[in-house]
């Protein structure tokens, strides 16, 4: 195309690293996360058992010493089940986010761009979907489609495309009512290169700072709907799942209860704090 | 006679910048000082420093002597209001939302505890009445929501005054209002400086308010006073340097310009445009709508620069964008060098819209943060040229060139510009669809006055060199004075006079034109203009009848 | 104001029909074949009984006339009845309705009186110690799954200290779900507020105020926190949704009798016909609480009460 230099990105994205990692929350996130990814690619290599042999060591086994984590009530590695549970989790965050980002923003920037009924009856059904709720849409799911982590995983999806539709929409609508998006009117312009080229990549930066927030929801979502039942299915190692099994052992071996929900904690708790320093590290960009 | 306030070497640093660099200077009872400067100038933060609103961070030095104690010294909570009163620039946002105008009134007094809540409340419908607000009342129990930006600044104006300040700092108060209405409220402040003989601070960046108000003027430049003095002489002859540019950069009124031989062709033709807004009804029925056009029909020549001028609500800028097809509008022909643009839709339209390209008037909003300059300027290209990337290349370094930008500018990013910067760029994105008309959208108006200048000096030039036809839009009629070949005056969303500039601003023939060019202030303190009447009520607004040569006036 | 109520109103009405209509078709998602699923785990139904329960359920029927069936029948107040045991839906339902809105409540209330004034505080010593590790308390809370939540105050107040009976539907018992619900919210109603805050003490109005030289508490008190509580109004609505939607787990790990509980039980049993009057009840719960909450909010903000 031109034979200008082509950036990917403003001249300041070096700076915006270095922006995100000097505040705190934004350096810890990545941390976090860097390190759950970590162990979701490796967990073969990390983990000492494998997660569903049963009997790889005693029952509730407390924690120290082979198990690192202890054992749960059929003698299976807590550690070994954690790590292959963060790998479930990263996916499960990236399934869910990955339809309700891409279905809301389609829909969001449509109904910007296209403004009149369209956006009308785009928004009113988001309204509608969003009334909802998210949990009542996942149980709807999978009280159709019965219980399973993948149908899990669709419906916290599918409940999250209000969310990520709305948002989308209010960004689009900033945009498309700034001059620029007239002048390239002006100049000519399709609807496809002023969505995709004007539109997109400017709604991008808030978009990916709600999807990091919302992985952590997602998340949440999908372990409450395994810890009912509804989800995850034995022998996965997912986190929610684990919590579920240790209901009924918590005077004998509360590390069963304790274990998996700090996994879970700390994995939400570092997208919030990545998503929180994405925030404020994008921001100053945007402004002159 | 001795000074109320007294101002020496007044500095303000923050983060290890400074932004106010050892100011000084006297305000005396009954006498008006004007601060001006351009952004950056640190004027503001001068008010923020006399009256203890800095940032928490910042920290100020020098003395400013008040009532005999140094007011940067002490904690000046009990002074704010009483001694020394601050107006805001943003009428609009001046005041609380949830609360009603009338506790907004009384609550200093008796935080304060001047006078009971019974005296309190008769004072505030006193002032009210005093700044000019009709049935005062009834105000006590509105929001300020109900109330336009005029009335609102009347009513922060009155609020400050209640509390018996005896300086009063006025930081840009009618930047945001229409020139009627500034022409009202600088009325109303003058009369209160001699009813009651307080001292006022006026900052301002309009040379043409320093000249009406101002007995003495501290000019400032980047946080250093450039020079300090009785208006008068400044104006006559001003000794920095920086004055002399500030004075030569502000556009007049009462310029002469020179007459342009025009050409006679007719190059775009607009009939009967009519544009309602709908307001939102209840639910789905439609309401009565703001009629923002109401049949305007024009005609521009070739070559010509014909401005629009009105002020806000006027319909100015959305005639410019249903010229441009951005708005569309319910009834509507436009017809450009013959060929009808009205009814074209899709493909055809974007083919053909190259032929009138706009520019904007908010420079960090008119480009793509995320593009190049290069490519926000390379785009009409782009999209209808077949040109290769050589042929691209050089033709944008030339637009460059031509609205005096460094040629290596094309890689950089919108962010890494100043205001005006963006401006020239967003002009040559404009010139690079080679169109045949452009309209320019108050393109100056949010940019300082030096920086407005250059830019005005380089359309003109274009108009020139480019043989350029231009529909410039403005508030600002001297602006218009500098620029425009033939003016067209708007109000309510019709046109009352049409004609040439020279012709139009000597001698203006419909009441409402007279009206706009005796409330512009004049950068000249001997042509103050005193008391002016109030602008209100009816023109007439019928359809336009040719009075004299090419000059149509509504009857 | 009023045009801004009715037209939440008619949203509202709007969602709760099509609520109904998403209702019915929810059957007919079902993978296979709904009747056979429902009665799956029950031995010892004929065919003929499957038949005739197809057949009183109207599913043998075109869509728009079960639609319509179904309709006839909501109006009249009947939801139907259980697969197991045959008791009508709506009596089901309302017996354990209270229990779920008491607990929701209670928990809103709970999230309202700690977060909103911690939010403030705050907001009021933004950048000091204070608000950080407010801000981290809160952070920690948000990220806190719920139901682990529950589970840790369970086993440390009931099971270890013995303060707190562990399941039961008396009083006592209403207070660590609630505690559960509320606490989580109360993390979101703090940052909220206190965004919220922040953002007034930065408009100009507020420097008004100050310029007048009225003191800081007398500005906080009177022009921030009115001006600032309206959108945290805004959010309550939304939250009493989440809130509901927790419930459901709450209920579950406390053997809290409510409409949660039975939702779950109910999609395990697959009894469809308590599924929908659930989804349904939801719904209009959700919807009647939105719209009161714009209400209360049309009243506090006078732009919309005066309009």
């Amino acid at each position: 195309m031109s034979a200008l230099t082509h950036q990917d990105g403003p001249r300041a994205a070096p700076g915006f690293l270095r922006r995100l990692l000097s505040s705190p929350s934004g350096a810890i996130g990545l941390a976090i996360v860097l390190l759950l990814i970590f162990c979701a690619l490796f967990a073969e290599m990390l983990a000492p058992y494998n997660p569903s042999k049963m009997g790889a060591g005693g029952r509730f086994l407390p924690p120290g010493g082979k198990h690192l984590l202890g054992t749960d009530e059929f003698g299976r590695d807590m550690f070994s089940r954690i790590l292959f549970g963060s790998r479930i989790t990263l996916l499960i965050g990236a399934v869910a986010v990955g339809i309700s980002l891409t279905i809301g923003m389609a829909v969001g920037m449509i109904a910007a761009f296209r403004r009149g009924w369209v956006e009308a009856i785009l928004m009113r059904s988001t309204d509608v979907l969003f009334s909802f709720t998210e949990t009542l849409i996942a149980l709807s799911f999978v009280a159709v489609l019965g219980p399973s982590l993948q149908n899990a995983v669709i419906a916290v999806g599918v409940a999250g495309i209000p969310f990520y539709a709305r948002t989308c929409y209010a960004a689009a609508l900033v945009e498309t009512s700034k001059p620029y998006f007239d002048a390239s009117i002006s100049a000519g312009a399709g609807p496809a290169r002023l969505v995709l080229v004007h539109l997109l990549p400017n709604v991008l930066p808030t978009m990916i700072v709600v999807a990091t927030l919302g992985v952590s929801t997602a998340i949440l979502a999908a372990a409450g709907l395994s810890f009912l039942g509804l989800g995850a299915q034995p022998p996965t190692s997912e986190w929610g799942y684990m919590l579920a099994g240790s209901r009924d052992y918590i005077n004998r071996a509360p590390w069963l209860m304790t274990i998996p929900g700090i996994a879970i904690a700390v994995t939400v708790l570092g997208f919030n704090l990545l998503g929180d320093g994405l925030r404020t590290s994008l921001d100053p960009v945007e402004r002159k | 006679m001795s000074a109320l306030l007294s101002v020496k070497d007044l500095s303000v640093s923050l983060g290890g910048k400074t932004l106010v660099d050892k100011i000084s200077f006297d305000v005396a009872p009954g006498e008006v000082l004007s601060i001006v400067g351009e952004s950056g100038s640190g004027k503001s933060m001068t008010a923020k420093a006399l009256m203890g609103l800095l940032p928490p961070k910042a920290s100020a030095t020098g003395t400013a002597m008040f009532d005999g104690a140094n007011l940067l010294a002490r904690d000046t909570q009990t002074l704010r209001g009483t001694g020394i009163g601050l107006i805001f620039q943003e009428p609009m946002t001046a005041l609380t939302p949830v609360l009603t105008i009338g506790l907004q009134l009384t609550e200093a007094l008796e935080s304060h505890g001047l006078c009971s809540k019974a005296e309190a409340r008769r004072r505030a419908i006193e002032m009210l009445d005093r700044v000019g607000i009709p049935e005062p009342s009834a105000r006590m129990h509105q929001y300020p929501h109900e109330l336009s930006g005029g009335m609102r600044q009347r009513v922060v104006i009155a609020m400050m005054m209640l509390l018996g300040p005896r300086v009063l700092i006025a930081d840009e108060p009618t930047t945001a209002l229409d020139v009627t209405v500034q022409a009202q409220i600088l009325d109303l402040l003058r009369q209160i400086v001699h009813e009651t003989q307080i001292g006022l601070i006026l900052i301002t960046h309009d040379m043409g308010v320093v000249a009406e108000m101002a007995d003495h003027v501290l000019v400032m430049k980047a946080g250093k006073a450039e020079e300090l003095g009785p208006a008068n002489e400044l104006f006559a002859s001003p000794t920095a340097a920086y004055t002399r540019e500030l004075l030569k950069a502000v556009p007049r009124i009462d310029a002469v310009s020179a007459g342009t031989e025009l050409d006679a062709q007719t190059l775009l033709s607009v009939r009967s445009i009519t544009k309602t807004f709908q307001t939102r009804g209840a639910l789905f029925k439609s309401g009565a709508g703001h009629r923002a056009l109401d049949d305007v029909s024009l005609d521009v020549r070739r070559g010509e620069t014909l401005a629009l001028v009105g002020e806000s609500g006027s319909g100015k800028t959305t005639l410019g964008r249903v010229i441009a097809r951005l708005t569309s509008a319910d009834a509507v022909q436009v017809l450009l060098e013959d060929s009808d643009l009205t009814g074209l839709a899709g493909r055809d339209l974007q083919a053909r819209r190259r032929a009138v390209q706009m520019v904007f008037q908010d420079p960090y909003a008119s480009l793509d943060p995320r593009q190049t300059v290069g490519r926000t300027i390379a785009e009409p290209m782009i999209i209808h040229d077949a040109l290769t990337k050589a042929e691209r290349k050089q033709r944008i370094e030339s637009l460059l060139e031509k609205v005096g930008l460094g040629v290596d500018m094309a890689r950089g990013y919108p962010h890494e510009f100043s205001g005006g910067q963006r401006q020239r760029i967003a002009i040559a994105r404009a010139m690079a669809a080679r169109p045949t008309l452009v309209i320019a959208d108050e393109p100056t108006s949010a940019l300082d006055v030096s920086i407005q200048a250059r830019v005005l000096d380089l359309l003109e030039g274009l108009k020139q060199s480019e043989d350029l036809t231009m529909l410039f839009i403005s508030h600002d009629l001297a602006v218009v004075r500098q620029i425009a070949d033939r003016v067209a005056v708007m109000r309510n969303g019709r046109i009352l006079e049409l004609g040439p500039a020279s012709a139009l601003f000597a001698a203006p023939k419909h009441p409402y034109t007279r009206a706009l060019i005796d409330v512009a202030p004049v950068p000249d303190p001997t042509r103050k203009r005193g008391k002016r009447p109030v602008l209100q009520g009816d023109y007439p607004a019928g359809p336009l009848k040719e009075v004299d040569a090419g000059h149509w006036v509504a009857e | 104001m009023w045009r801004f109520l009715g037209t939440r109103i008619a949203m509202g009405a709007f969602t709760i029909w099509i609520t109904t209509i998403l209702v019915t078709l929810l059957i007919h998602a079902v993978p296979g074949d709904p009747v056979q699923i429902m009665y799956a785990q029950s031995q010892g139904t004929t065919p003929e009984q499957i038949e005739e329960v197809r057949r009183s359920l109207g599913l043998d029927r075109p869509i728009p006339v079960q639609y319509v069936m179904y309709m006839e029948r909501l109006l009249q107040g009947d939801l139907g009845a259980t697969i197991r045991g045959g008791q009508p839906v709506l009596e089901v339902i309302l017996q354990r309705l209270p229990n779920t809105l008491l607990l929701a409540i209670a928990a809103m209330f709970i999230a309202i009186v700690i977060g909103v004034p911690l939010g403030f505080l705050a907001a009021y010593r933004e950048g000091t110690l204070t608000d950080i590790a407010l801000m981290i308390v809160a952070i920690a809370g948000i990220s806190m799954p719920h139901f682990w939540l529950g589970l840790m105050l369970l086993f440390f107040f009931a099971l270890e200290l013995g303060w707190l009976p562990v399941s039961g539907n008396g009083w006592l018992n209403l207070v660590l779900p609630a505690l559960t619900l509320g606490l989580s919210n109360a993390a979101i109603f703090a940052r909220l507020t206190r965004s919220s805050m922040i953002d007034v003490m930065s408009q100009d109005y507020v420097q008004t105020a100050f310029a007048k030289g009225l003191p800081k508490a007398l500005v906080l008190r009177r022009h921030v926190l009115r001006a600032g509580l309206l959108p945290v109004v805004t959010m309550m609505g939304l939250q009493f949704a989440f809130m509901m939607g927790g419930a459901i787990v709450v209920e579950n790990i406390f053997s809290w009798n409510g409409v949660g509980r039975m939702a779950v039980e109910a999609i395990f049993q697959r009894d469809y016909p308590i599924i929908q009057g659930f989804i349904l009840t939801f719904s209009v719960v959700v919807v009647c609480v939105a719209i009161g909450i714009d209400a209360l909010y049309a009243v506090l903000d006078p732009r919309i009460r005066r309009s």
